[in-house]
């Protein structure tokens, strides 16, 4: 296999653009007006099925039209994708990159802690995502706690400010986890400080009932002072309670205004938690990498439920020395809503590579195996009305690669959000061998030093 | 070498002026007066005067002006300083002057071996150490060397800020007038002080966590202080809200609007702490801020004071760091110095301060590295000057040279940020300091 690890001067070379750009207020990756005509490619619209030869015209940052023949406007950018594949962006519905801090695991109950608060929009795993064609993250807080925190989505807008990158239409997320990691998690301790609770799985499950409970009675009392203070003459003496961050967001969760992201490997615990999501009422909109999901796919699916997974690797732990290869394809062909995930700023790049394995390991199409990281992790993050696929209306996030990308031979040549690339082999292998050529050249030809 | 008892007594006599002059006079004192002649004069909120004189008396300005319109008094000492210009004494509206611990340099996580050992049964004031209610100026120790360094580099006021915890505490500023500490307190309170950093073994742990918290205390201390008002008001049939001392030390920067300096460590914190602001409607002022510029569209939009650091070596999370040495590097000597250029071209106000360094000589390396890269000089003294002046609210009696301010005034052989500059002499609320013998 080729080596794929990307070497320094790629990076240093889209960096030393960045510096070329300061101290002016400039950025790196300056956009234009997000205007390009894609001619030529093999289109795999992932919805609308595949087109042999065809266009895809962005105008403003949003997918004006898909087809043949279409006639570049003036001034509009050309890319001829002759012999390549035209897709929409991947998306990776559960990684960590672009952050500044992963988990707040001092306690078990933190879902005051927003990883939408710490966006790091400086972190190098943006680039590294754009080399894989990858468009969007969800990006996570970690495993640590049974509640963890709120999520964000964002694009891998890289060198643009980290606002930009914020999707705004994204489904508000908040991380749970159970397992091992919650268990582990309090082990470690600082001289004088006791271990964490919880220590075992039923813990886990307690701690987090207890917590939708002290939620329920918080919402009830200010749902008390509300309706007081609402009355004709409120009392001069009414107070209100205190607002408290941690039951705020679990109150979204309990309103369904935020739906549960749940770190979960084995079967049982996962029911367990099907279970208390039914007793409080509240949205479960996925479960990240469940191992065992093959045991309890007709579960998943008639809650309507999706997983998040990997492709491989399984049995690194004891929790998952039951996971398969073909979780993924199972899942998916029972009619769970799979999406491969990287959770990690390295398999990001080859985020297509693990989504193809699901036809090896499960049998699914080309066509089924990228729906696993375009429209489906889409739908898990309620962006597919945006984005997913290509499709007239639908913000401008493109792909090339060179071969389908689900052949084993594959690789990502030029990556588009909303019009604009953010990512352009060509570019950066020239701008690699210009810097190789430079560290080559003799120091200093002549002149006194 | 032996002297008779005469010159002995004489040496003995200059020696015990020399001390009480740089100690200052007691409070209350009528302290010296004096003139300051043929000098030029940068008064900074004026037009410069080629060949002046400033009459200083009992540590404030006098009067100032042309040398021909300006009276001698005839009590006063007259200080010749033809060759000389006066400036206003620099202000570094942040700086961790005097502390016992060494402050670290800027960009670098908490000296976390220093944080008391959570313990998970402590009450929660004592969890977050040291919180608002600390006061800097309790903990300093003043040293002369430090002073005279300061006053080198041209500087006569300073803030300090706590450097430990999350909520640091609240800083005091000095008027470098001698070695007590107690003359020197211009204002004690001067600002809270907030660093986005973690408690280790405790929560919170991690930024976010951190975000979290600053956040949910300014939500109790509004909490807080809206019970107070509501039971001063008539507390009949209202139970009494039981006594917090951190909420009631927070409560004053929420209600009154007290200023809220937040240090910034990154472009991403100058993000963070103006959310944080525009939340509570917070005074707040960004310190650090050594990558403000990457920010300049959301100063532009959102104008608040900043506190500009002078070290230029990039934040350990930027991407002019985390991409190879060499890009490191050029970002070092030709990017980051540009920030304050960058700012003044957008028109964002700032202050230069001297944050973390226990010298003047490195901050004044610094300014020149600053102008190099584009800062035009007069916005360098302005930002050392009368802008922290301004921002701390001291710019009636502080900043500039004018008739009835302080006399903070220094004397300096050559242009302020000239490499070959030199500082002659500093007054300091009007006491004298003499450095270099500088001839004409």
């Amino acid at each position: 296999m080729r080596k794929q690890a990307l070497p320094l001067p790629f990076l240093l070379g889209l960096g030393l653009l960045a510096a070329a750009a300061a101290p002016s207020l400039a950025l790196p990756g300056a956009p234009d007006e997000g205007d390009i005509l894609i001619k030529n490619g093999v289109i795999l619209t992932v919805t609308k099925g595949v087109i042999a030869k065809g266009d895809v015209l962005v105008l403003g940052g949003v997918i004006k039209q898909v087809g043949g023949d279409i006639a570049a406007p003036p001034g509009v950018r050309v890319v001829d994708a002759a012999g390549r594949y035209v897709l929409p962006g991947l998306i990776d519905s559960h990684t960590h990159i672009a952050l500044a801090g992963t988990n707040e695991g001092s306690e078990a109950i933190t879902p005051e802690a927003d990883v939408g608060a710490v966006i790091n929009a400086d972190d190098t795993s943006i680039l590294t995502a754009l080399s894989g064609g990858v468009t969007m993250v969800h990006t996570m807080h970690g495993s640590a706690n049974p509640i963890g925190g709120p999520n964000v989505v964002l694009k891998t807008k890289w060198g643009r400010p980290s606002e930009e990158l914020v999707v705004k239409e994204a489904l508000p997320t908040l991380k749970f986890a159970l397992g091992e990691n919650v268990k582990q998690a309090g082990r470690t301790v600082q001289p004088g400080q006791t271990q964490r609770y919880p220590a075992t799985r039923m813990g886990a499950n307690a701690i987090i009932r207890r917590e939708f409970e002290k939620a329920r009675n918080y919402m009830e009392r200010w749902d008390r002072y509300k309706k007081a203070a609402a009355a004709k003459n409120p009392p001069r003496t009414l107070v209100p309670p205190r607002k408290d961050l941690r039951m705020e967001v679990l109150a979204e969760v309990l309103r369904g205004e935020r739906v549960a992201r749940v770190h979960s490997y084995q079967a049982t615990e996962t029911l367990e938690f099907m279970e208390l999501a039914k007793e409080f009422a509240f949205k479960v909109q996925c479960f990240e990498h469940i191992w065992e999901g093959y045991k309890i796919a007709d579960e998943l699916a008639a809650a309507k439920i999706g997983i998040s997974v990997f492709a491989d690797s399984w049995a690194y732990k004891m929790e998952a020395a039951e996971g398969i290869a073909y979780d993924a394809g199972f899942c998916a062909k029972k009619g769970v809503l799979v999406s491969i995930n990287s959770d990690s700023g390295e398999r990001i790049r080859r985020l297509f590579n693990d989504a193809a394995k699901t036809m090896k390991y499960g049998g699914l199409s080309e066509e089924e195996a990228l729906r696993l990281v375009t429209i489906n992790p889409a739908i898990q993050l309620g962006v597919d009305r945006v984005v997913g696929s290509l499709e007239a209306g639908k913000q401008g996030d493109i792909a090339i690669f060179n071969e389908h990308p689900m052949s084993a031979y594959t690789r990502c040549d030029m990556t588009i959000i909303e019009g604009r690339v953010y990512f352009d082999r060509d570019l950066v292998v020239k701008e690699r061998e210009e810097a190789a050529k430079k560290a080559a050249a003799p120091k200093a030809t002549g002149g006194v030093s | 070498m032996k002297h008779s008892p005469r010159v002995s007594a004489l040496i003995a006599l200059s020696f015990i002026t020399a001390l009480a002059l740089a100690a200052g006079p007691p409070p209350g004192d009528v302290g010296p007066t004096y003139a300051i002649r043929n000098c030029r004069i940068v008064p900074v909120t004026g037009p410069a005067v080629e060949k002046g004189a400033i009459v200083i008396r009992d540590g404030l300005i006098e009067s100032l002006g042309p040398v021909d319109k300006v009276k001698v008094p005839d009590d006063a000492e007259v200080v010749e300083a033809e060759g000389l210009t006066a400036y206003p004494g620099l202000i570094s509206a942040f700086s961790n002057l005097f502390l016992e611990q060494p402050a670290r340099p800027e960009g670098q996580g908490a000296p976390f071996e220093d944080f008391p050992q959570a313990q998970t049964q402590q009450p929660q004031e004592d969890r977050f150490p040291p919180g608002p209610g600390l006061f800097v100026l309790d903990q300093l120790k003043p040293k002369k060397t430090t002073v005279e360094n300061f006053h080198k580099a041209g500087f006569t006021t300073v803030l300090v800020a706590p450097v430990r915890g999350i909520f640091q505490g609240q800083s005091v500023v000095l008027n470098l007038n001698g070695e007590p500490i107690r003359p020197m307190v211009v204002r004690n309170g001067a600002a809270l002080h907030i660093n986005f950093t973690t408690e280790r073994g405790a929560y919170p742990s991690s930024l976010m966590g951190t975000i979290a918290h600053i956040r949910q205390s300014f939500i109790d201390a509004e909490y807080y202080a809206a019970r107070q008002a509501q039971y001063a008001k008539d507390p009949a049939g209202l139970k009494r809200t039981e006594y917090d001392p951190r909420l009631e030390a927070l409560a004053p920067f929420v209600r009154d609007r007290k200023p809220v300096v937040f240090q910034c460590n990154n472009v991403e914190d100058v993000k963070r702490a103006l959310k944080i602001a525009a939340e509570f409607k917070l005074n707040a002022l960004l310190a650090g801020a050594t990558e403000a510029w990457r920010a300049a569209d959301v100063l532009k939009k959102t104008p608040v004071p900043l506190l500009i650091g002078l070290d230029f070596r990039p934040p350990m999370t930027s991407l002019y760091a985390t991409q190879g040495d060499e890009l490191r590097k050029k970002a070092e000597a030709e990017i980051y110095p540009g920030n304050a250029a960058a700012l003044a071209k957008e028109g964002i106000g700032f202050a230069l301060v001297s944050a973390a360094n226990g010298d003047g000589a490195p901050v004044l390396r610094g300014v020149r590295a600053a102008i190099k890269a584009g800062l035009p000089a007069e916005a360098a003294l302005r930002a050392l000057t009368i802008q922290p002046a301004r921002y701390l609210g001291l710019d009636r009696s502080l900043g500039s040279l004018e008739p009835g301010k302080v006399a903070n005034v220094v004397l300096v052989k050559g242009d302020i940020f000239d490499e070959k500059a030199q500082v002659a002499k500093v007054f300091a609320d009007g006491v004298l300091f003499k450095y270099a013998e500088v001839s004409k």
